[in-house]
């Protein structure tokens, strides 16, 4: 399905090894849709009227989400920027990803709050049997035996998929891995819940069911999270989104070396995969921050990470205060007092 | 704010679940073949989480029925149809004494979703409303509905009493063979 051509995040190039490590992802992409579209349809034969059953159905068509969002992003990023879109179309990632997890939100809430609800009225989950080849068989059977097969695909998918995520710096990708990766808990969680009922704990099924719920639930809301904090401009963070990301400091690192520069910070926010960056530099006394200079400077910027290709350089007297954290109208470059006594 | 934050900094690595996954993984394997087991060899499984079948076998099954010919005619002293003699045939084969209740469709439903009754006959269809009240078999024959439609023909059971549901189907699976694909 990807194209034979050049795959690119809007303006910017993919160098070879990332330009290869999108088609896989694609690739991978694709071989999870079938999957789970065989699990939907072998999990919707045998469901039954378990609690349990209906929520792994349910989650695992809810995984044809991600991947289908990443699919039609990748695509979309393609377009570089232009008069219409000035910032490129990388923000389709992170449509993407709002949509997927306000999905998973949704419907864990909704299953945690059906299953504890059939718990707390002591719902009796009938499961009855199948008539193959002249025998009757409990259908427990076929739930259990349908569960623990749709476990390896995915966590086998998801591991790969990991990787790639962090290699191109996408979220929904990382998302979508870091869920086929947790898929296991719910396919065993489920046959375990289906084999209880068959012991007759009729509670087993709607336990099992409330943890499917919950695990898609925390999915969903740490998904949300990350989505929103990412579409509201937070200051660029790594893919898992636990630590401010390194390349920020590369760049005031490598501006602030060049000698005409006092002073550098930048204000750098996550497009998706891209990161837009506004670097302010406080020139030194007397150097005069000429055309020249802050075109090589960004130049060089731009050659530290492929994520870096939108890039502004901007001559300032005093660095904005949301770019150094300390105080409005500190005066950073003459050693922030202000700062220091606060 | 931060997502991070319900995570541990090591996050990443891909190691630490690895080898208790493998355990896990191992543990539900050893269970699932364990159950298997169980269910090859006894009748056991699955179980009834009330006992109905338990409590019927050898003993008292109390079936509610319908008036509904040509399934249940319940105008004679004792009912007879074709379900009724379904029924019959079941509670031979565990041993039972038949405890008949006629009434209204409402009525039995009500009472096998209290516990009352264990098996409910009469004509009833997989399209049945009932399911919040028992547990609806798989369809064990084919017949014409009022409309001229054709409706697929089954009994209910109290909810979740798996081993007397699946039991009854088994029963229904022989009695009337050819019904099923």
């Amino acid at each position: 399905m990807s194209e034979k051509g050049q795959r690119r995040f809007g303006r910017t190039e993919l160098p070879p090894d990332l330009q290869k490590a999108v088609k896989k992802a694609i690739r991978l992409e694709w071989i999870t849709l079938g999957v789970l579209a065989v699990t939907v349809l072998a999990v919707g034969l045998v469901t039954g009227s378990s609690q349990a059953m209906k929520a792994a159905w349910i989650e695992d068509m809810l995984s044809l989400i991600p991947p289908i969002a990443f699919l039609i992003a990748i695509r979309i990023i393609n377009n570089p920027p232009s008069r219409d879109r000035p910032y490129g179309t990388h923000r389709a990632i992170g449509v993407g990803h709002l949509v997927a997890s306000v999905a998973l939100l949704v419907m864990g809430a909704y299953l945690v709050v059906d299953s504890a609800i059939g718990l707390v009225t002591a719902d009796h989950p009938p499961i009855g049997s199948f008539h193959v080849f002249g025998q009757t068989v409990w259908q427990g059977w076929f739930m259990i035996a349908v569960m623990l097969l749709s476990v390896p695909g995915p966590v086998i998918l998801g591991r790969m998929k990991l990787k790639l995520a962090e290699q191109l710096h996408d979220k929904v990708l990382y998302a979508d891995a870091d869920m086929n990766k947790a898929d296991w808990q719910t396919g065993l969680a489920t046959a375990v819940g289906v084999a209880g009922v068959g012991l007759g704990w009729w509670w087993f099924d709607g336990a099992a069911a409330l943890f499917v719920g919950a695990s898609i639930l925390y999915d969903g809301i740490r998904n949300v999270v990350t989505a929103i904090t990412d579409l509201a401009d937070a200051r660029a963070r790594t893919i898992e989104g636990n630590r401010e990301h390194s390349v920020i400091y590369q760049a005031e690192d490598h501006a602030s070396s060049k000698d005409w520069v006092r002073q550098a910070g930048a204000r750098v926010r996550d497009e998706g995969h891209v990161f837009h960056m506004e670097m302010f530099v406080v020139p030194e006394h007397g150097a005069a921050p000429t055309l020249d200079r802050l075109q090589s400077l960004r130049d060089s910027l731009a050659d530290l990470d492929w994520r870096l290709e939108d890039i502004v350089v901007v001559p300032v007297p005093e660095l904005p205060a949301e770019v150094h954290g300390g105080a409005p109208g500190d005066l950073q470059s003459e050693g922030g007092q202000r700062f220091r006594e606060s | 704010m931060d997502a991070a934050h319900h995570r541990s900094p090591t996050w990443a690595a891909p190691a630490p679940p690895a080898r208790r996954r493998g355990i896990l993984t191992a543990t539900a394997l050893a269970l699932t073949a364990a159950l298997a087991l169980t269910g090859c060899t006894s009748s056991g499984y699955p179980a009834d989480p009330e006992g109905t079948l338990d409590r019927a076998t050898g003993g008292t099954l109390h079936v509610g029925v319908v008036h509904h010919p040509p399934y249940v005619d319940a105008t004679g002293a004792e009912p007879s149809g074709s379900e009724v003699e379904l029924v019959e045939g079941f509670a031979r084969q565990i041993g039972a004494e038949i405890e008949w209740t006629v009434s209204g469709e409402e009525a039995v439903m009500t009472a096998l979703q209290k516990g009352d009754l264990d098996l409910v006959a009469g004509g009833l269809t997989s399209q049945s409303p009932w399911t919040t009240h028992g547990a609806i078999t798989r369809d064990y024959a084919e017949a014409t509905g009022p409309d001229g439609k054709t409706v697929k023909l089954v009994m209910a059971v109290p909810l979740g009493e798996n081993q007397m549901l699946t039991e009854l189907e088994r029963y229904l699976d022989v009695a009337h063979p050819g019904a099923q694909p």
